[in-house]
């Protein structure tokens, strides 16, 4: 994998902050994540978990702060004048694959166009070579049998495997996932997290948004809790999820632990 | 009773005049589908203009939205007394453009053609983008989340999901469209009611407008009962546990 040749972080994140009107979403957030490191992000809903993986892959650029992706600074100056002009978008968005919690599947085209039609259009893949690498994809996350049904006919569970393997099909260097299993029925959540369990296995980079504690603490690498904008504490799953320091994470874990 | 139906039915009077009505009426189709073919195509052009991103295209939007919004509120039989009387005087326009003989049709053809695309472009422009609008955000997202450019994802993923919502809204238009063509009678060419209507001055009889009007019903009928049938169908897409209806 390219990833490995790579020193130094995959992904940097350097005193972002964004905000949506007078609402300061992130205030200022410093992360690191290393080549085949899985950081999982927890904390309350309102916290800027999701803004934050919006801001890596410039979805919502941030209005202050730099984001380097394999050392490359994606967004110079942002909130400038350059505006967009400033912001590789090409460059982040072939590296940086995301899955949604509402799947976001295309709903006029069946599983397999749904992964091959990025390839196609925007790496210019000749068909043949899409729909092979898409039957794979699609056969790795469970759906070989599936490829031509579209999306209303797909269950939760199934719909976000493909949405897993339409981001897959654009060999991405890191893989962002948020809250991808909140929206699905429980029995349906473990297919998914199987899948991205796999895939931490294999060595991607993944920034996981989740309330998934389990996930977090099996799978993950590091622990990161966000409240109101900034990174409260990180660390070791262990030590954050059993021993967390700061009174805020403490209180946040009681609660999700006493549902 | 007998005066009445003399006056507005009278068949035999219908069967006589039936050539020339069917040739007004003939005209009335040429107008309808060719301006109707024009704003379809304008109004995607003028809607897409609407929904481009980023500041510096922001004048392109301002534009625009004018252009929609002065269209919609100008009367159409205005606009095409406008273009007709106006353009042939525009000395510095070459010959062609100011009094137009384009495929063998007559200059009041082209007026006509070119006031509706002007309007119902602005009328079509809106339902195209309340489709558009009514595509989920997060589809958008996902296209431009896959490297998509803005274009890329209009042309993959919005527009044909946005078509498939306003293909009914859309013939409504085009039903609309259809009846505004009679307007073009007062530049005197000479479509299904200038026909009709010269024939009732010289004979008082009313039958040939009548037949007009049926003529008018073989058409916009059987479309509305169409758009009736597409709506309900699209309905039944969203509808819990009925069954899938194969996607267009």
């Amino acid at each position: 994998m390219e990833a490995s040749t790579t020193t130094g972080p995959m992904l940097r994140l350097e005193n972002i902050h964004k905000r949506f009107g007078k609402l300061e979403v992130l205030r200022g957030i410093d992360l690191e994540v290393a080549p085949g490191e899985v950081v999982c992000v927890l904390g309350p809903s309102g916290s800027g978990k999701s803004t934050l993986l919006r801001c890596v892959n410039l979805l919502e650029p941030p209005e202050q702060g730099e984001i380097f992706v394999e050392g490359k600074d994606i967004c110079k100056g942002p909130g400038s004048a350059a505006g967009e002009a400033g912001w590789e978008l090409d460059f982040v968005r072939q590296r940086v694959g995301i899955v949604f919690q509402q799947f976001n599947l295309f709903p006029h085209k069946t599983a397999m166009e749904n992964v091959t039609m990025a390839p196609e259009k925007v790496l210019g893949k000749a068909t043949a070579e899409a729909r092979a690498k898409a039957t794979q994809l699609l056969e790795r996350v469970g759906l070989a049998d599936k490829l031509g049904e579209y999306p209303e006919r797909l269950s939760g569970g199934q719909q976000q495997r493909v949405a897993i393997a339409r981001a897959l099909a654009m060999d991405p260097q890191v893989m962002l996932f948020d809250e991808v299993t909140s929206a699905l029925d429980p029995e349906l959540v473990k297919e998914v997290l199987d899948v991205m369990r796999e895939l931490a296995e294999e060595g991607m980079t993944m920034i996981v948004v989740t309330h998934e504690l389990g996930f977090a603490r099996e799978v993950g690498d590091r622990v990161v809790f966000m409240d109101e904008g900034t990174i409260v504490e990180q660390g070791r799953p262990a030590d954050v999820l059993d021993n967390p320091r700061e009174e805020r994470t403490k209180r946040f874990l009681g609660l999700v632990l006493d549902r | 009773m007998q005066e009445f139906l003399n006056q507005f039915f009278d068949v035999g009077f219908m069967v006589d005049h039936f050539d020339e009505v069917i040739e007004g009426f003939w005209l009335t189709i040429q107008v309808s589908v060719v301006s109707g073919v024009l704003a379809l195509i304008w109004g995607l052009i003028l809607a897409s203009m609407r929904q481009l991103p980023g500041k510096p295209l922001a004048p392109i939007r301002f534009l625009t939205i004018a252009y929609i919004d002065v269209f919609r509120g100008v009367p159409l039989l205005l606009l095409i007394l406008l273009i007709a009387g106006g353009v042939p005087a525009l000395e510095f326009l070459p010959e062609s453009v100011r009094i137009p003989q384009w495929f063998g049709r007559p200059d009041t053809f082209w007026y006509g053609v070119t006031a509706i695309t002007i309007t119902y472009g602005a009328y079509m422009a809106e339902v195209y983008r309340a489709g558009i609008e009514a595509v989920p955000p997060g589809q958008t997202e996902a296209a431009r989340s896959l490297g998509m450019n803005h274009r890329q994802a209009m042309n993959n993923v919005v527009l044909p999901q946005a078509v498939r919502k306003i293909i009914a809204p859309l013939l409504n238009d085009f039903i609309a469209l259809t009846k505004d063509t009679t307007l073009v009678s007062v530049i005197a060419l000479n479509e299904a009611v200038l026909v009709g209507s010269d024939i009732q001055s010289e004979t008082f009889n009313s039958s040939a407008l009548t037949l007009g009007a049926i003529m008018f019903l073989a058409i916009t009928l059987p479309l509305a009962r169409l758009v009736d049938k597409l709506i309900s169908r699209e309905q039944s897409r969203f509808t819990r546990g009925a069954p899938r209806v194969e996607a267009l």
